[in-house]
């Protein structure tokens, strides 16, 4: 008897804490359904107030940023349409639309800077783990994991010699291809979790070569770049840009991914 | 004398429609005179005339002090052997103005072979004495040979730039002359720097002037002075606001006299030649700017016309047409854009070619421009060429005016199929043409929003597939394993339980044969033989009788003694089965047989 009232319980609470998950999904896809028909009718400034409040729930997606993003470029703020389209790119790596928008916000950067040139299997690495979210990856991976369970069941009850032989190498390659995607998925994942890279706001700031108001200008860079940022010490940030070139800048002139 | 005149009027009608027109009767004078000066009016006549009447009124305002002094001049030349003859007599009195003021001298008549021709008439401003320049200042200090630069006096030397208008919009014309003022009595000997104004803020065109600068009387602030027109200019103003035009320099030779040092000096070297420079003064001019202009303003300021003309219109498919405008008018024609043609889409169109052809002349800029588009159809059917409408700024009136050509209706028929196929197939090579760059439209559908930084990997509920999936691996392993070792031990269990089995079948035998129940006893004996051998052997009950299970026991090596027995115990109960009952005795020994048998077969029965 107690055990079933106390089974009844946790269902009721089960359920409502489902309802009300569902209920604040819901009023999100409200917004956004809002904030899309106000990008439609070109009311630029209401879509991103809307798109911004549901950010404010902790909620995020790659559809989401990238429809900020839009929403910015189009009210004028090519900086945060920039921000917002490298946030895109953080969840959803290889979408082409967030690509090509992304490209066209940064033909407004008035730094322009040419990527070192990577060796080409770091290009490849990055290009293959960049093809899919973390989330795509773990799926990929588990499913690699699963099928080289079986194929390790084939290799250990099967009787005959040629399958056990095929199974043995088809397991091998499915337990290294686990590992492998795995391992983008730890690397997307990181990327997420780290956001080490920042959109610079300031119009024009000079990058200093130590951390402090007194220390030697280096080089100028203005707003809408991308810096990786590799250390900090109070309010200053140590950054890099994708041509190498490193130094200091006050953390006020930049804005995380 | 109006009779007269009607009489003299009526023969010059006459005289114009009878005489050839080579009869040139002109009078000529200086247009603007000081008071109380001489001055000359003549008359020249290409032909020989008598009985010369003044003008009727001349001796009213002027008088006539002497005259006529008649000449003649002789003209012969010979062009190609042929032999022309001009003689002109000219006829000429001197003349001295009563008053000041702006007269005109009505037509004089001459009478030549019996008709009488009349003069033009002319128009003479008689202005008060003017002072002469103080000339030749100072005498002895100058160095001989060298041009000084002197100051004439701003009155009797200048420059100016003459402004047809002042006040004007943008765009509209204005002429600009650049005038020299010289008083009559200063001798200009020549030019030596000559500077002429840069007109900022204006689109400029010249004004042809011939080379030679022609000085002409004009009175200006009430004098006379020879006028020089340097250069003409038409000007467009291209800013709006206050536009100057800076102030420039010339440098003129004058001949001056010098004052005779000595008596010889009278005879030699009594002029000399100074440098005198002399500046403009700035002129503005206020640029109004243009209304709101019309959709199809193409910048024409002025007063225009359009027309236009196509070459044909019956075409076969990828013949070329020509639709000609032509824009005619006065104002800034080489400044008119190109107005745009609305074609069809799939017309081949090429660049439209403009020609202008601008004359400028005292009255301003007035030309054509003719513009060519040269499209070619590439399917056939109805197409409407559509009107070009063309806005110009009236600047007269203050507004603007739209003219527009007609429309064209166009009809293509299909042309040689050879021809249509080449042009089609490099009409599909053409790229998509990229008309304007924008961001690509927001995502529609589900967001699929998640909570920040929320990935499925790394968490508990990822690793949680891994370990679920290995355990349940290893759970399928074990049990599998058990199982195939189970399927495995069947027939060993079978085995090792034979033996006890078929004890039982024993000891329930015995049972029976103490309850004397002998059908029972044999029967037993012998399932406990079948059972246990069908166990041992593996053969199912079936299959087996006496001879498969002796074949089958040779096989396991038993002993043929141990089978012998076997024989005889089976040979004896099934006997027995269908036999009168034995006594107790036998079947107790038949009893000891089969069980010391089958603890023979457990022995010697390995697997």
């Amino acid at each position: 008897m107690t055990k079933k009232t106390f089974y009844n319980i946790t269902l009721i609470l089960l359920g409502i804490i489902l309802s009300l998950n569902s209920f604040a999904q819901e009023e999100n896809t409200q917004l956004w359904e809002k904030a899309n028909a106000y990008f439609t009718t070109e009311e630029y400034q209401q879509a991103v107030s809307i798109y911004e409040q549901i950010l404010q729930t902790g909620e995020e997606s790659a559809k989401l940023y990238f429809n900020l993003g839009n929403a910015y470029y189009k009210t004028g703020d090519v900086n945060k349409a920039i921000l917002n389209y490298e946030r895109a790119k953080v969840l959803a790596p290889h979408d082409a639309d967030i690509e090509f928008n992304l490209q066209i916000a940064n033909q407004f950067v008035v730094t322009k800077i040419e990527d070192i040139p990577s060796p080409f299997f770091l290009r490849w690495k990055t290009s293959v783990t960049n093809k899919y979210p973390a989330d795509t990856w773990s799926g990929i991976s588990i499913g690699a994991f699963i099928l080289f369970l079986v194929f390790l069941g084939f290799y250990i009850f099967s009787r005959k010699v040629s399958i056990k032989r095929m199974a043995f190498w088809l397991g091998i390659i499915a337990i290294v291809f686990s590992g492998f995607t795995f391992s983008f998925a730890n690397h997307q994942k990181r990327k997420i979790i780290n956001r080490n890279h920042a959109i610079v706001f300031c119009p024009r700031v000079t990058v200093k070569s130590s951390p402090a108001q007194t220390g030697t200008d280096l080089f100028l860079i203005y707003e809408g770049l991308k810096v990786e940022i590799t250390d900090s010490l109070s309010t200053w940030k140590e950054i890099k840009l994708a041509d190498g070139n490193e130094g200091w800048l006050p953390d006020s002139c930049i804005v995380k991914i | 004398m109006i009779k007269k005149l009607i009489i003299y009027s009526f023969l010059f009608c006459i005289a114009i429609a009878t005489q050839a027109e080579n009869t040139r009767f002109v009078m000529s004078a200086q247009n603007a005179i000081e008071l109380g000066k001489q001055f000359r009016l003549s008359f020249t006549l290409n032909e020989r005339g008598s009985n010369l009447k003044l003008p009727a009124g001349l001796s009213d305002n002027f008088d006539i002090l002497m005259g006529p002094s008649t000449g003649q001049s002789t003209n012969i030349s010979m062009i190609n052997g042929r032999t022309t003859q001009v003689v002109n007599y000219s006829y000429t009195y001197i003349l001295r103005a009563k008053k000041e003021g702006e007269y005109e001298i009505r037509p004089a008549s001459i009478n030549v072979n019996g008709k009488v021709f009349e003069s033009n008439s002319l128009k003479i401003q008689v202005v008060k004495a003017q002072t002469k320049p103080s000339q030749a200042q100072t005498g002895g200090s100058q160095t001989q040979g060298s041009t000084q630069n002197v100051d004439l006096g701003k009155d009797n030397i200048f420059v100016r730039v003459a402004m047809s208008k002042r006040n004007v919009y943008r765009g509209e014309q204005i002429i600009a002359s650049v005038k020299l003022y010289v008083n009559p009595n200063i001798p200009i000997a020549g030019f030596d720097e000559v500077n002429l104004p840069t007109y900022e803020g204006f689109y400029t065109q010249d004004i042809e002037i011939p080379q030679q600068i022609n000085f002409t009387r004009e009175v200006y602030n009430d004098k006379i002075y020879q006028v020089g027109i340097l250069k003409k200019t038409i000007l467009f103003p291209q800013q709006n606001g206050q536009l100057v035009v800076e102030p420039f320099s010339l440098a003129l030779l004058v001949q001056q006299q010098v004052k005779a040092r000595s008596f010889f000096d009278d005879f030699f070297s009594t002029h000399r030649t100074v440098k005198a420079t002399i500046t403009s003064s700035q002129v503005n001019v206020n640029v109004k700017d243009l209304p709101a202009a019309p959709a199809n303003f193409l910048s024409g300021v002025g007063n225009f016309n359009i027309k236009s003309d196509i070459s044909s219109n019956q075409v076969t498919t990828n013949d070329a047409v020509t639709l000609t405008v032509k824009i005619s008018g006065t104002g800034n024609i080489r400044l008119i854009k190109n107005p745009e043609l609305q074609l069809p889409a799939d017309f081949e169109v090429y660049d439209p070619r403009a020609t202008d052809n601008v004359r400028t002349t005292d009255n301003g800029a007035t030309g054509t421009k003719t513009i060519e588009y040269l499209f070619q159809p590439r399917f056939e059917g109805d197409y409407t060429i559509p009107a070009i409408k063309f806005a110009y700024f009236d600047p007269a009136g203050g507004k603007y005016i739209t003219k527009s050509t007609p429309e064209y209706l166009l009809n293509v028929t299909k042309g040689s199929e050879e021809q249509s196929t080449t042009v089609i197939s490099s009409l599909r090579k053409e790229d998509v043409q990229l008309i304007g760059q924008d961001i690509r439209f927001i995502k529609q559908g589900n967001p699929a929003l998640r909570i920040r930084n929320y990935t499925f990997f790394g968490t508990s509920g990822f690793y949680l597939i891994y370990a679920i999936s290995t355990l349940l691996f290893i759970l399928l392993f074990i049990v599998y394993r058990k199982k195939a070792k189970e399927n495995a031990n069947i027939a060993l269990v079978r085995n090792k339980k034979a033996n006890s089995v078929a004890k039982k079948r024993l000891k329930a035998a015995s049972g029976f044969m103490k309850k004397n129940n002998n059908e029972a006893f044999y029967e037993e004996i012998l399932k406990a033989f079948l059972g246990y051998l069908s166990d041992k052997l593996g053969i199912p009950i079936a299959d087996l009788n006496r001879d498969s299970a002796v074949l089958k026991l040779q096989q396991r090596n038993v002993t043929q003694e141990v089978i012998d027995d076997y024989i005889e115990v089976t040979e004896q109960c099934e006997f027995a089965r269908y036999a009168p009952a034995e006594g107790s005795e036998a079947r107790n020994e038949l009893y000891k047989k089969a069980e010391s048998t089958m603890s023979r077969f457990e022995k010697q029965i390995k697997k």
